[in-house]
């Protein structure tokens, strides 16, 4: 029961304290109400919602291409990740197999954007346990992974990258070495960080211990991610449900045991190197050829065709204004974001819009046990077990 | 090139194809609990009455073989009383052409399709085994004059936010749900915006400032 | 050539008190002097001074969108209006007319809302006649919501302005 009773001896009810919404020690706006007897938190009722703005029914009005910008939006901190979840829903109900090339080019967008997004976490993490200066660090090592997004779709953070059977853009020439000195310096900049947290007293005090969930808890809130690692469950969908050229692809999946913070923190760390490898072996063997499937329910001609033809210039007005030709039924794909498994459910009636498009999103499940993994610890453990949740508000309040 | 665009699962097949493994051990686990079932662009999932939902859950938890722990989603449709998957496309009657026409589309506004006689909301659930790595959706049809259906919280925590996030936004109402508050918008929020009778412009009236802790909307009851 | 499960190394439980304190403070002095000489480099490393200094901007950057301007200081859309259509945010507005020259038609009115474009680049995207590009324009912010609306004059620039851009966009979006 949330509020408590008197305490028979204080003739007192227990102190009530408003954890947000714009508490300067969340990066995100949620609020937590927290019911304390003196360090001790009796009860969390965490809510959500301050970020909502409809993003469902923004999608149930638009065409299928109109929405790629809106998932940018989501989590704003890996929007290709997004993107490419979306544009493979929708890409599942036409039954299409994009070019590898396009396969190999999205697998390097999304692991940019999954080490940003943990350059982030981790950076403004150990800010809010008052570490300013590897938070510098992280964030000019974040600055040189958007460089890489800025090349490749010509946006920092609305990337607007992925499209329905395709790429928006081909990669830059002289990418590889571009990439090679960037993020040889961005991991240098991590490892920087690495080294004056990992084995920081004051961090390891606030991070080893606090946060505890059990692996049956986890599974049972529906936790995935980084998170639901740090607990010993190697559930990971590039490694379990391969998709695009994972398989292919050599590299680790780091797990935790202790299922505590530190943990959380410490696979984050490992998974920023690994996305590394895979975006050198990406470079590496990435072949040449089309980028765009050829597909005329979907994906528009090219320019080159549409100033000189008729059918073409037809077509590319019939698939902007009609949104293309899609067959009804319901696809849910799913793929592993940053933060968890991010899917999407997608309801077709045939025309050119979707019928419903529903998000699962991975910071909303993972935000749900968080009251029960604060019940009975100290005040001081909500922020780092909150900074670990890692919750994106864009994408937990869609 | 035909190897690049395959044609999408045809959904009315003359001769149903044989169900998967898991599938199979789902429909001999539950039986006739199971309304029908479909295995659409590689999706398996069931359809199961409204009345059996917390028991075809415990029993797709507990059995040792199916074992699905993680309860990945649970959301609605509004399908207007049609059935789910639109098999004919919505048709309307041209007059000035004296011909069916598709419905037209109209960008940045929603159509709802004409009300059908089936029951107007779909819940779905998506359910993961982190045993066996599978996955299955199980959808059930709830009528609009008495939207209620029993809920899987007690089986799944993780479906007390989503159940309040259905309620929230579809006015589904979770029978022995511990705490069914809205979760996203307001308290003073009229109406259940993701369905499709609630108009996109839809605005709420304005609440008056009752001037600070005079109210506290999302308190909790104790 | 598969993913593998590693168990994340933890440190060793804290022993050690000041090893890792002064180990930190060593990053943090050689970062200082790294800046320092930089510093003295010019500043190479990191910071822009961003009115005096600009951004290298790779050739992909998407600012707002403009109307090209063809050398005979007419603009080279025809007011087919998808780029309307395209639009997520529905914040274009064109009213088309005619005109006596080979093209037949020309806007007579082309808004941009800035206020609630995105630069998603659809419109770039769905355009049949290349006259509406992404420019690398980004500074325009203005002190009231009217300022924020763009009409057809102020949207115009010259094609040999735009020139590193349509150059970009030609193999971008040709199919072979």
């Amino acid at each position: 029961m949330l509020g408590g009773g008197l305490d028979p001896a204080l003739n007192a009810p227990p102190m009530r304290l408003q954890f947000g919404p714009s508490h300067p020690a969340t990066h995100g706006t949620v609020r937590i109400v927290l019911d304390l007897d003196g360090e001790q938190i009796i009860n969390a009722d965490v809510q959500v919602g301050y970020l909502h703005r409809g993003f469902e029914k923004e999608c149930e009005s638009g065409f299928y291409y109109q929405n790629i910008p809106y998932t940018d939006r989501l989590n704003y901190s890996s929007p290709i990740l997004c993107n490419t979840a979306y544009c493979m829903a929708v890409e599942k109900l036409l039954g299409i197999k994009t070019p590898e090339r396009c396969d190999y080019i999205r697998v390097i967008g999304c692991e940019l954007s999954r080490m940003a997004d943990h350059m982030l976490c981790l950076g403004s993490s150990a800010m809010e346990l008052a570490a300013f200066t590897p938070f510098l660090y992280l964030l000019e090592a974040r600055e040189l992974v958007l460089d890489h997004i800025d090349a490749m779709c010509g946006a920092r953070v609305t990337t607007n990258a992925v499209r329905i059977g395709g790429v928006y853009s081909d990669l830059p020439e002289g990418f590889r070495e571009f990439s090679r000195v960037k993020l040889d310096r961005a991991l240098e900049l991590v490892e920087d960080a690495h080294k004056i947290l990992t084995d920081n007293i004051v961090f390891r005090r606030r991070m080893e211990g606090t946060g505890y969930l059990s692996p049956e808890d986890l599974i049972a809130y529906g936790v995935t991610g980084p998170m639901l690692r740090a607990g010993g469950i190697a559930l990971d969908l590039r490694r379990t449900q391969p998709y695009l050229v994972y398989p292919q692809l050599d590299f680790d999946v780091p797990v935790g045991e202790h299922s505590d913070n530190f943990d959380r923190y410490l696979v984050r760390m490992e998974e920023i190197r690994q996305s590394r490898r895979i975006i050198a072996q990406c470079l590496e063997r990435i072949p040449t050829g089309p980028v765009n499937v050829d597909d005329p329910r979907c994906r528009w001609p090219g320019k080159n065709q549409v100033f000189g033809r008729m059918e073409e210039l037809i077509d590319q007005f019939k698939l902007v204004t009609e949104g293309g030709l899609f067959p009804p039924g319901e696809v849910y794909f799913a793929l592993e974001s940053a933060n968890g498994e991010i899917g999407f459910y997608l309801v077709s009636d045939g025309t050119g819009k979707p019928y419903k498009c529903r998000v699962r999103s991975p910071s909303f499940s993972n935000m749900s046990p968080l009251g029960h993994a604060l019940k009975g610890r100290q005040l001081a453990d909500v922020v780092p077990t909150f900074g670990m949740t890692n919750m994106i508000g864009g994408e937990c309040d869609r | 090139m035909p190897e690049n665009n395959p044609q999408p699962p045809t959904v009315s097949a003359a001769e149903p194809p044989a169900p998967s493994p898991l599938m199979a051990a789902v429909l001999a686990r539950l039986g006739t609990l199971v309304v029908e079932h479909h295995a659409d662009y590689g999706d398996d999932r069931i359809h199961v009455a409204r009345e059996n939902i917390a028991e075809v859950c415990r029993a797709l938890r507990d059995t040792p073989e199916l074992a699905f722990d993680m309860c990945l989603d649970v959301t609605a449709v509004d399908y207007f009383g049609n059935p789910d998957g639109f098999r004919a496309p919505e048709r309307i009657w041209d007059e000035n052409r004296g011909e069916w026409r598709i419905r037209p589309v109209s960008r940045h506004y929603v159509i709802p399709p004409p009300r059908g006689p089936e029951p107007r909301f779909a819940v779905v659930y998506h359910l993961l085994s982190t045993r066996h790595l599978h996955r299955l959706r199980i959808k059930t049809r709830v009528p609009e004059d008495d939207p209620t259906i029993a809920t899987v919280s007690d089986i799944w925590p993780a479906a007390n936010w989503l159940e309040r996030e259905t309620w929230d936004l579809y006015g589904i109402r979770f029978t022995g749900h511990p705490d069914l508050r809205r979760i996203y918008l307001n308290d003073e929020f009229v109406g259940h915006p993701l369905r499709k009778d609630y108009a996109k412009e839809h605005e709420q009236p304005l609440e008056e400032y009752m001037g600070p802790g005079a109210k506290e909307p999302r308190r909790p009851l104790s | 050539m598969a993913a593998r499960v590693v168990k994340v190394a933890r440190p060793q439980p804290m022993t050690r008190r000041w090893t890792p304190l002064l180990v930190g403070l060593g990053v943090a002095i050689a970062h200082f002097f790294r800046n320092l000489l930089g510093f003295a480099r010019g500043r190479q490393d990191f910071t822009v001074y961003f009115p005096e200094q600009r951004f290298v901007q790779p050739p992909a950057m998407r600012g707002m969108p403009v109307l090209v301007q063809m050398p005979n200081g007419k603009e080279r859309c025809v007011a087919c209006g998808l780029c309307e259509f395209a639009c997520p945010t529905n914040c274009i507005t064109i009213f088309p007319a005619e005109t006596a020259s080979e093209v037949e038609r020309y806007p007579e009115v082309f808004d941009i809302d800035m206020s609630r474009c995105m630069f998603c680049g659809l419109c770039e995207e769905a355009c049949p006649e290349e006259a509406i590009v992404m420019s690398r324009q980004v500074e325009i912010a203005c002190y009231s919501r009217r300022g924020s609306l763009w009409h057809k004059q102020d949207l115009l620039v010259p094609e040999a302005e735009l020139k590193p851009r349509l150059d970009y966009l030609r193999p971008q979006y040709a199919r072979k």
